[in-house]
């Protein structure tokens, strides 16, 4: 009965919290969005003109030009900046990015699908995997802090995190497939292997995705243990551990009070840090020329595709908002504290 | 007072902790001989620093670095020398057979759990295999203690006061029938109403158990209100230790008269209370030779220069100190 009575407010509380999330969420979309939109159309250089001056040197009159290029591309570029913002806007809100002017005839919505897989399962696994080893390794320098192991962890972490994630990439690359060539130099898979649900591609996929991966890893491992073991030393000198030993609870137990009170904090870096990997795919996928987002970031800057630019910024931004509010009630869900003081 | 009962007898003998600082091994603790008599709460005072918190600590054997329990035992009736344990069975001991209310109660406990998991927690820890009657139990001492039971053991520290999480630490501590209990510092920082609602518990509790309590505090004023002995504590020595009728009435040991003297009375003229000159020593500035008490102390002879008082008995208290032995100790009228 009082459960009930204590329930409602909450889930309630829960739904007022997610909505103001998802708010905030639309509003800075829309203001990346916007941003995005005009710095790329300050960017020297049109490809549009271009193709149609392109075209006159042909010999083809102004008039033949004009429909030629408005047929490569379904459009031409015309109105005021205003009016165009306005269009763009208006199609966003379908969920149409329009079209991509380097590859015509496809719409950005496609090639960001296509692109989205190679960056998004990398980026999740490499995050995942660095976080359980960091977190993992964090604990064993806190609690190992006056030994060797534990200056030798900590010592790996400041090392990891200092270096930049394209010289791990390009280390790895040099080691791996150079000096000793057990793993594939680039590509997401061997051409050799018919797409589909068979051993031979999957594993093809996986064989690739080493290397992105543990790049991936590798870059932000170094914050995870460095940030673990600051805070296990933290919760350590607190009272409530000394207490619980002092009860004679059993060392399990007492661990795993320490524990969850110190990867408490690291929740909300985990979001951020998503949103940096998203930004260190540029790099990586450059690297191992693997077909995700950031190369197709930088592919588009490249050739001026301006729709496809502003498209692969939207999907980025969407990646980390999104990340920010999935990590926000994850905190919400663990931290009784943050959980009540919404309620009251 | 249940002194016939099963209560056991924790006997300290020549206890001596150090602390690792630069200056090298400093004591905290200094050959300190204690007896606690079964069923009895002995009061311990002193000033900051003066090694109270360290004894208490001893009892569990729980001195934490950069701290070393350097010499002596620590005898429990039923137990042995604790300091001998290890391990699983020191584990065991502690919660099961020393209860310990921490000194800052108020953040002994986890803020990720309810107050419920964490007595289950320490259930099973300690193999308890009815635990509907632990929570039964933990009901009961926290409904004794004004608390609604069922509604504490649903919640997290952050819901509960300070007064409420001091109570759910004495809960935590006495839930699995220990029989000696250690207190260090229950009701400090605590308003005046709360603190005597606590101490008035404590002896409760303690007669209907039967229990062996040590209460560790800086407030004479509410060690007063329990305890039965008393021992003065300064520069990490046991300076006087007996009835606390007797301690307290007619104090032989200058330090502890000095203590007396400075707390201001309910009635009367605030100036009446004159504070002790000086400062306590801390450890690098305790003296290595002679009375730890010397440089304060208005009776200081030649010998307190050289020579350590040794412990002696006087009408029923043992006190430390050279002077203690002759007569003229404090007159009424100083008081006034």
């Amino acid at each position: 009965m009082t459960k009930s009575v204590r329930e409602r407010p909450r889930g309630a509380a829960v739904a007022r919290r997610v909505a103001g999330h998802v708010g905030r969420g639309l509003v800075m979309i829309w203001v990346v969005a916007t941003i995005s939109f005009f710095i790329i159309r300050e960017i020297p250089g049109d490809p549009v003109q271009g193709m149609y001056e392109s075209l006159l040197q042909k010999g083809m009159s102004p008039d033949q030009a004009e429909r030629a290029t408005a047929v490569l591309y379904g459009f031409l570029p015309t109105g005021s900046l205003w009016d165009q913002y306005v269009g763009y806007m208006g199609s966003l809100l379908h969920f149409d990015l329009g079209r991509s002017l380097s590859t015509p005839g496809v719409s950005v919505t496609s090639l960001i699908g296509s692109a989205a897989q190679w960056t998004v399962v990398p980026v999740l696994a490499g995050t995942l995997l660095s976080f359980l080893l960091g977190v993992t390794m964090g604990v064993y320098a806190a609690i190992k802090r006056s030994g060797k192991l534990g200056d030798l962890l900590a010592l790996s972490g400041s090392l990891l995190h200092g270096v930049p994630v394209y010289v791990i990439g390009l280390l790895l690359v040099a080691i791996f497939t150079t000096l000793w060539p057990i793993l594939p130099a680039g590509g997401p898979v061997d051409v050799a292997f018919v797409p589909g649900f068979n051993a031979g591609y999957i594993g093809s996929l996986i064989h690739h995705a080493v290397l992105p991966v543990v790049t991936y890893t590798l870059a932000s491992y170094g914050g995870w243990i460095l940030a673990m073991k600051s805070n296990v030393v933290a919760v350590l000198g607190d009272d409530f551990i000394l207490a619980a030993e002092l009860r004679g609870l059993k060392r399990g137990i007492v661990f795993r009070y320490l524990a969850r009170n110190a990867i408490l904090p690291l929740f909300t870096i985990l979001a951020l840090s998503i949103g940096m990997l998203f930004g260190g795919s540029i790099f990586i996928e450059e690297i191992f020329n693997y077909p995700g987002l950031g190369l197709l970031l930088v592919n588009s800057i490249s050739t001026r595709d301006y729709a496809l630019m502003g498209g692969t910024f939207l999907v980025i931004t969407i990646g980390i908002v999104v990340a920010n509010i999935v990590a926000d009630l994850l905190y919400t869900a663990i931290d009784p504290r943050v959980r009540s003081g919404e309620a009251s | 007072m249940s002194r016939d009962s099963a209560a056991p007898e924790v006997r300290i003998r020549d206890l001596t902790v150090v602390y690792k600082t630069p200056a090298g091994e400093l004591p905290a603790v200094s050959r300190v001989s204690l007896t606690l008599t079964p069923g009895t709460i002995t009061g311990v005072v002193g000033e900051s620093g003066s090694g109270k918190s360290t004894l208490a600590l001893s009892l569990l054997n729980a001195v934490q670095p950069p701290g070393r329990i350097a010499a002596g035992s620590v005898e429990i009736d039923g137990l042995g020398d604790v300091l001998r344990l290890d391990g699983e069975d020191l584990r065991r001991t502690r919660g099961r057979k020393v209860g310990y209310v921490f000194q800052a109660a108020q953040n002994s406990l986890n803020p990720l759990k309810t107050i419920g998991k964490q007595l289950l927690d320490l259930g099973r820890s300690h193999d308890v295999e009815d635990l509907r009657a632990l929570v039964a139990d933990a009901k009961a001492l926290l409904g004794r203690m004004g608390l609604d039971g069922a509604r504490v053991l649903d919640s997290h520290q952050h819901e509960l006061s300070g007064g409420m999480r001091q109570r759910v630490g004495i809960m935590l501590a006495l839930v699995l029938n220990a029989q000696v209990v250690v207190l260090d510092e229950p009701t400090t920082a605590l308003d005046m109403i709360t603190q005597s609602t606590i101490l008035r518990i404590i002896r409760e509790v303690h007669e209907e158990r039967a229990l062996t309590t040590l209460v560790i505090t800086h407030d004479v004023g509410a060690v007063a209100e329990v305890a039965d002995d008393l021992a003065v504590m300064y520069g990490g020595r046991v300076v006087e230790h007996g009835p606390i009728a007797e301690v307290l009435g007619t104090p032989r040991h200058p330090y502890t008269q000095g203590l007396i003297r400075a707390i201001p009375r309910l009635s009367g003229d605030i100036s009446l209370a004159r504070a002790l000159p000086g400062r306590p020593p801390t450890l690098g500035t305790l003296p290595a030779a002679g009375c730890v008490f010397r440089e304060r102390c208005e009776k200081r002879m030649e010998i307190c220069e050289t020579v350590e008082p040794a412990t002696a008995t006087y009408d029923g208290r043992s006190v430390a100190c050279h002077a203690a032995g002759r007569p003229a100790p404090v007159k009424r009228r100083e008081y006034a």
